[in-house]
């Protein structure tokens, strides 16, 4: 219980933090304004295309509302992997190390206080510019759904980024390895398109890998609530932390026996 | 009546000079840049190649839209290789020559310009030169790469993408130089920085007739993403003097609406004291 008092302490100190320049908190989120309105362009003018008022399921406004949810998620992430690595390659790892907490347990507290604002003000801004352009959101069951499956969104992005962050230890510079990520979450999540519209067996594979339990998972919850769906996406949500989360805590120690600081 | 026009020609002649030795300088720091990279070779390649591959992976969402909706009023999937080509040639040109300009806000609000208005070499040219973006390497190339898949590559359509690129590149720039001088009067921007630089790369991706003519104006005024994707892709097709004559003027105009900006935030300047710690 005391351990937990620890980092539960950290994470509201970060979430504290995080409100501290809401200039800032607010004009970062911006961004999705004027991406939900191409969004909003592309796809009316795909669906008007195509004749139909519904596509494999998905119609203009569950489109709409799943890729709020899908950019919510996205632009709400920490740039964890970046401070990681420049901790590792300044040195100020070892500051981190020497102090009565479990590192990567603090690296986890801070980035999830970092981002719960971030997501809600995402939301609110995304939320209302789809909602002006496409009605009301879809039911209160789906915020729900979407909320819980997003916790878990958090852990395994947490578990990757912190994976790209400690190769640190191993290569110069771990931006190209954010950059694919990122590119990954894009492609295999169904982050600038609904996986309902891929072809069948690219729909297989990615439905496999963790990128659509991060990004698809949450945002169909969200349009389209179903226990069923629900426990696939925790089911693979939990698989992909375990797997990920070994990987995690092997590399960093592996890493931490590897590292040498120089200098006091 | 005889007009001498010795002085003239010696003016013209000095400002010729002028201008030589100010690209002998420029031609010296990219140089020097390069050279600062080939010390980490490891790092410079990997950064090129994931640059290539995180393209690659990017553009793989557009071939899987194509495939599935064939094509937006009127663009297919040829289309989106050539702009997106045309972009990430344009964007990775001005990262490798012009790499500070990404980050000319940070300079300003530090008191880094210190440095470079201490020294006899155009200030603006000077600091933004005074880096190079290694992965600016890998969207450079991919542009080129991206254009030979369209399935509409020919010789002259090459060299029309060369000087369509060269344009895009002015014109990108410029508008990241416009953005980043406003430091001088807003202090830290980097959500304003953030925001111009992902609208103009996202926007410039997206076909242009998703849009409509309100889009269409804020497209070539407030944010140029049509110049630096749709435009120089319609050029790049089939040349024609009224694309060619659009980039020009985009171009030039930009152009002046950065340096006139910076010139004027330029006065507003506050030393950081500084002047020794830029390297």
């Amino acid at each position: 219980m005391k351990t937990f008092k620890k980092y539960w302490a950290i994470f509201q100190i970060t979430l504290v933090n995080s409100l501290a320049y809401p200039g800032e908190l607010i004009g970062r989120s911006l961004l999705i304004v004027p991406f939900m309105w191409i969004f909003y362009q592309l796809w009316k003018v795909t669906f008007s295309a195509a004749g139909s008022d519904a596509i494999n399921g998905m119609t203009l406004y569950s489109t709409m509302w799943y890729l709020m949810m899908a950019e919510t998620i996205e632009l709400s992430r920490p740039a964890l992997a970046r401070t990681i690595s420049d901790n590792v390659k300044d040195g100020s790892i070892a500051y981190l190390l020497n102090k009565p907490y479990n590192f990567l347990l603090y690296q986890f507290s801070n980035s999830i206080g970092e981002t719960i604002f971030r997501a809600l003000v995402n939301a609110i801004f995304g939320g209302v510019i789809v909602w002006w352009l496409v009605g009301p959101p879809p039911a209160p069951i789906g915020w729900l759904f979407a909320c819980l499956a997003i916790f878990g969104t958090w852990v395994l992005n947490f578990c990757i980024t912190c994976l790209i962050g400690l190769s640190a230890f191993l290569v110069e510079d771990v931006s190209p390895f954010m950059w694919i990520y990122q590119k990954l979450i894009f492609i295999l999540g169904g982050f600038l398109i609904p996986l309902d519209f891929y072809p069948g067996w690219l729909q297989v594979i990615a439905k496999a890998l963790p990128f659509s339990a991060m990004i698809y998972g949450p945002s169909k919850l969200f349009v389209s609530p179903s226990i069923g769906l629900f426990a696939n996406v925790l089911l693979m949500q939990s698989l992909w932390i375990i797997a990920l989360g070994a990987t995690l805590i092997i590399s960093y120690r592996r890493g931490v026996a590897y590292l040498t600081v120089n200098g006091g | 009546m005889e007009v001498d026009l010795t002085p003239a020609l010696a003016q013209g002649g000095r400002g010729g000079k002028e201008v030589m030795k100010e690209l002998k300088f420029l031609f010296a720091v990219w140089q020097a840049n390069l050279q600062s990279l080939m010390e980490y070779r490891v790092s410079f390649l990997t950064q090129v190649i994931g640059m290539m591959l995180n393209n690659f992976i990017y553009f793989a969402i557009w071939i899987i839209f194509f495939d599935r909706f064939k094509e937006v009023r009127g663009w297919g999937i040829s289309d989106m290789y050539i702009t997106f080509g045309i972009l990430a040639s344009a964007v990775g040109l001005a990262e490798l020559l012009f790499g500070n300009a990404f980050t000319l806000s940070e300079i300003i609000n530090q008191g880094r310009l210190d440095y470079y208005l201490s020294l006899p070499r155009p200030v603006l040219l000077h600091a933004i030169s005074s880096r190079t973006i290694a992965a600016g390497m890998g969207d450079f190339t991919y542009g080129f790469v991206s254009y030979a898949l369209s399935g509409q590559f020919s010789w002259d359509g090459l060299l029309r993408f060369v000087l369509a690129m060269l344009l895009a590149a002015i014109i990108f720039t410029a508008f990241i130089v416009l953005i980043q001088s406003l430091a001088f009067w807003m202090g830290i921007i980097s959500n304003l920085t953030s925001l111009a630089f992902n609208a103009i790369v996202t926007f410039g991706i997206y076909p242009i007739t998703l849009f409509d003519n309100y889009a269409k104006l804020i497209l070539f005024t407030v944010i140029p993403a049509a110049f630096v994707g749709a435009i120089p892709a319609e050029f790049i097709r089939e040349f024609t003097w009224r694309t060619l004559a659009e980039l020009l003027v985009g171009a030039v105009g930009f152009l002046f609406i950065a340096l006139t900006i910076f010139r004027l935030g330029l006065k507003r300047y506050e030393s950081g004291s500084a002047i020794q710690i830029e390297v």
